[in-house]
Formats: C-alpha cells, sequence, structure tokens
C-alpha cells in the first residue's frame, strides 16, 4: 500500500514464491534438455542451441499458461488463491523467460549472416501473404514486444500514474500476446520439423483457457442472477439478503450481488459481520475472495488490506473502500445496496448467541 | 518485409528507443517527482525498476511532466 515506493515489496510468501518458480523453472528446463538429447539422437541430433530454444520457448509459454488460468482457476476453486497473489512476479519472470529464448533464436538462426540479427529477422522471410509460410517469428515477435510492455508497467507505479483503466487495458494486451503465440507455435511447427506434439499441447492449453474463462463467467453469471432477495424498507433502502449468520464461513467473505450490480463482500470475523464493496482500491481484485488476516480483510490478490469497520487500511496507510450497512432480521443476515462513502464508519452487528 | 522498410523500421525504433533511455534517466531522478510526490523519498532500485517502461512510454510521461510542471 502507499507510503512511498519501494522496487518490491517482498514478504515471505512472494520469497517462497518466487523461489518455487525458479526452482520449477531450472528443473523444467533441465528435464526438457534431458529428454530431448535421449529422444533425437544419431542421424536425427539436434543441436544444442535448437533443444535450448525450445525448451526456454516452451518454458515461457508454460508459464503464460499457469498466469492465463489461475485468474479463473482461483475464482472457481479457493484453494488456488495463494498463486494468485503475486501473479505479477509470474509475468515479469515469463517475459525474461520468452526473452531468452527470442534473443536465442535470433542470435542462432539470423546471428551468423552479414545483415544484423534483428534486420535479418525482419527482411529473411517475406511471405507475409501466405499461410504456411508465414513469417511466425514475428508473430513472437509481436507477443514479446507486448509482454515487455506489461513487465515494464508491472509496479504500482505505473498502475497510479497511467490510471488504472489505461493500465487494465494495456494489461488486457496479454491476450492478444496469447493469439499471437498460438500462431507462433502453430505456424513454426509446419516450417520447422518439430513433429506434432508441440502443436497438439497448445490446442489442449487454448481449450483449457478458453474452457476455464467460459466457466468462471458463467459461475458469476449465475451467482449475480440466483442471488439477490431484496428487501425494500420504509425509508426506501433495498436490503439484499445474504444468508444466516452462519452461513459464511468464519474470517472469510460471502459475495452477493446488489440490484445495481455492484458486488458487496459479507465478511464474517471475530463474532461480528460487516460489509465492503467487493473491489479493491488497487487494481480492482476481488476482495471477497480475501481472507480476514490480523483483523483486516486482505485482498487476495497483492495483500492491500483494510479494516472490516469502516473500509481504511491500517496506519500508516491511506487507502479506503466503500462500506455497507448489515443488519440481522430474523435469522438473516441482510446488507444495505446503497454504498457508504469509502472510509465511513459502520456498526458491525454480533451475532447473536456469539459471545466476544 | 523489403530490406528498406526493415531499416526504416529499426532506425525509428532506435531512434526512439535512445530518446526514451534518455528521457528515462532524467525522469526517474527528476521529473518523477513533479507528477507523483509519493516517489520523493523512494530508493535507487524503485528508480532503476522504472527505467524500461519510462524509456517505452516516454511520450506519455513527457506530457505529464510538462503539465505538471505548468501549475507546480
Ligand atoms: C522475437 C521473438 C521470437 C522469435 C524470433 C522466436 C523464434 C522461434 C523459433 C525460431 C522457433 C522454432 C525453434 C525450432 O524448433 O527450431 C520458436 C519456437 C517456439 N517459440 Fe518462439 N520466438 C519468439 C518469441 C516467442 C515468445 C514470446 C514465446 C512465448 C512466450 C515463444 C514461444 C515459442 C514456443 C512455445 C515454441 C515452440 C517450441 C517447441 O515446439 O518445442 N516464442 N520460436
Ligand atoms: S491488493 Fe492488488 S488488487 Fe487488491
Amino acid at each position: 500500500m502507499s507510503t512511498g515506493y519501494v522496487a518490491v515489496q517482498w514478504s515471505r510468501h512472494k520469497r517462497v514464491y518466487d523461489a518455487s518458480i525458479a526452482i520449477g523453472i531450472a528443473l523444467y528446463l533441465g528435464a526438457f534438455v534431458g529428454v530431448s538429447k535421449v529422444l533425437w539422437q544419431g542421424a536425427h541430433g539436434i543441436s544444442d542451441e535448437v533443444i535450448l530454444i525450445r525448451a526456454l520457448g516452451s518454458c515461457a509459454i508454460v508459464l503464460l499458461h499457469v498466469i492465463l488460468c489461475i485468474g479463473p482457476l482461483a475464482r472457481l476453486e479457493p484453494r488456488f488463491l495463494p498463486i494468485l497473489y503475486n501473479r505479477r512476479h509470474l509475468g515479469v519472470i515469463t517475459f525474461l523467460v520468452a526473452l531468452a529464448h527470442a534473443m536465442l533464436a535470433i542470435g542462432y538462426y539470423h546471428g551468423f549472416g552479414v545483415l544484423s540479427p534483428v534486420r535479418s529477422l525482419l527482411t529473411s522471410n517475406p511471405n507475409i501473404d501466405s499461410f504456411r509460410a508465414f513469417p511466425f517469428e514475428l508473430l513472437g515477435l509481436g507477443a514479446l514486444a507486448i509482454m515487455f510492455l506489461m513487465a515494464a508497467t508491472s509496479h504500482d507505479f505505473w498502475l497510479r500514474n497511467l490510471s488504472a483503466s489505461t493500465w487494465k487495458r494495456l494489461h488486457m494486451l496479454v491476450y492478444v500476446a496469447y493469439g499471437l503465440l498460438v500462431g507462433h507455435v502453430a505456424l513454426g511447427a509446419l516450417q520447422t520439423d518439430r513433429g506434432w506434439i508441440g502443436p497438439a499441447l497448445m490446442f489442449v492449453g487454448l481449450c483449457t483457457v478458453s474452457g476455464l474463462h467460459i466457466a468462471a463467467g458463467l459461475q458469476e453469471y449465475r451467482k449475480d442472477r440466483g442471488n439477490p432477495t431484496t428487501t425494500p424498507d420504509a425509508e426506501e433502502v433495498t436490503w439484499v439478503d445474504v444468508g444466516a449468520p452462519n452461513e459464511i464461513p468464519i474470517d472469510r467473505a460471502r459475495t452477493v450481488c446488489a440490484p445495481g450490480g455492484e458486488r458487496i463482500a459479507v465478511f464474517s470475523t471475530g463474532g461480528t459481520i460487516s460489509a465492503v464493496t467487493n473491489i479493491c482500491a488497487h487494481q480492482g481484485g476481488p476482495i471477497g475472495e480475501g481472507k480476514v488476516i490480523d483483523g483486516c480483510i486482505t485482498c487476495p490478490w497483492h495483500g492491500w488490506q483494510y479494516r472490516p469497520q469502516d473500509g481504511c487500511s491500517p496506519p500508516p496507510f491511506k487507502e479506503k473502500i466503500a462500506t455497507y450497512q448489515v443488519r440481522i432480521v430474523s435469522g438473516r443476515v441482510q446488507v444495505s445496496a446503497k454504498a457508504l462513502p469509502p472510509g465511513t464508519p459502520t456498526t458491525p452487528v454480533r451475532i447473536p448467541g456469539d459471545m466476544p | 518485409m523489403a530490406d528498406s522498410i526493415a531499416l526504416a523500421i529499426l532506425w525509428t525504433l532506435a531512434t526512439y528507443g535512445a530518446a526514451g533511455f534518455c528521457f528515462a534517466l532524467a525522469f526517474v531522478f527528476r521529473g518523477i517527482h513533479c507528477i507523483d510526490p509519493a516517489a520523493e523519498h523512494a530508493g535507487l532500485s524503485f528508480r532503476i525498476i522504472l527505467l524500461p517502461g519510462a524509456a517505452a512510454l516516454w511520450p506519455i510521461l513527457l506530457r505529464r511532466w510538462i503539465l505538471a510542471g505548468a501549475k507546480p
């Protein structure tokens, strides 16, 4: 949260996370090179450089699949949340692996001629109008450019200074990059003698990514439609039914959707119930998928914290999110559909029969 | 792609990038304070981490810097 910037906000979780990724990448590259050496021997032998190019390229694409899948996965199954929380480091690491792949490929396939390697990359294959012989490397170059922009702007400074909407749009380009890479792998396979395993796996990956996105979207849609039992009261405040108090998991939230479509995260902690907006002030992360840590609601994406009673970050931080009035009527928790201005204190309601 | 087009693209990119890099150096040590006060006491590693992005997006930042400088 913002009291002044640091390069990386390290925490124990992030160190473990990054170390696991580094070990995972090393194991993958080692296994890929080892297996390739065994598979392609003698007359079918391929050079170490090409093996390494393929190892790095496929490693980057695997990481990209993880990045694209954890969003919807965490929505469908909260146990995946710890992977989501630090996705940014994963993104930067993926870019670096892809960069190593690209530099090695350019150096190896284009580095030994009279033209400078990048000039050769742009000019060596003029078949832009052909499908089979299309310069697939240019698709990789486009994806790499997008990945660079995303990695370079991943620090919170950019989120704040490019405005959240520009930043979000920029980072949605990851889907464009993914599309370009599907082409890079598929067309590349047509032109190099790599066999069908890579493209087949890419197809499986494509189905997984789209399937998960559709499933998560459907679940969200059903939740929104199934949810609101609303009761307007005498003062025209609409109250949305949340369920019985004990249906909200302790130190976690149940998310409901107000008639206007805003999502409200209703938390149960310390025997009381309080409600805040589901949208994190940081990057719009789903607060309702987070949990209460040290008495503060903690966003699952990057760990920003808010006090349940007033939606304020604990000092010295200054972030605020909207809060909502809560009440319990005949054994049902209800939340007001009207958002209070960010940081407005509310009185958390005590769950009847739950001693403090 | 024709070689002349490729050369034109490369030269444009190289010029843009070189200008961007010079701008980025000035920006992360000076201009940044005009557009984001929270960066006032930030350390060196934070500034270095912003260099690539500042070199790539320098026209946007330059505009922000000029606008911020106009109304101090
Ligand atoms: C300038 C950018 C790039 C260039 C010049 C480039 C070049 C290449 C080349 C020449 C191959 C074929 C290697 C061979 O089998 O002989 C290849 C394959 C591949 N590339 Fe790239 N690439 C670039 C960017 C990327 C990026 C950004 C990614 C992913 C994030 C990527 C992922 C892959 C994958 C998954 C393969 C297939 C590997 C396999 O089938 O084992 N490439 N690339
Ligand atoms: S902490 Fe980043 S979105 Fe909530």
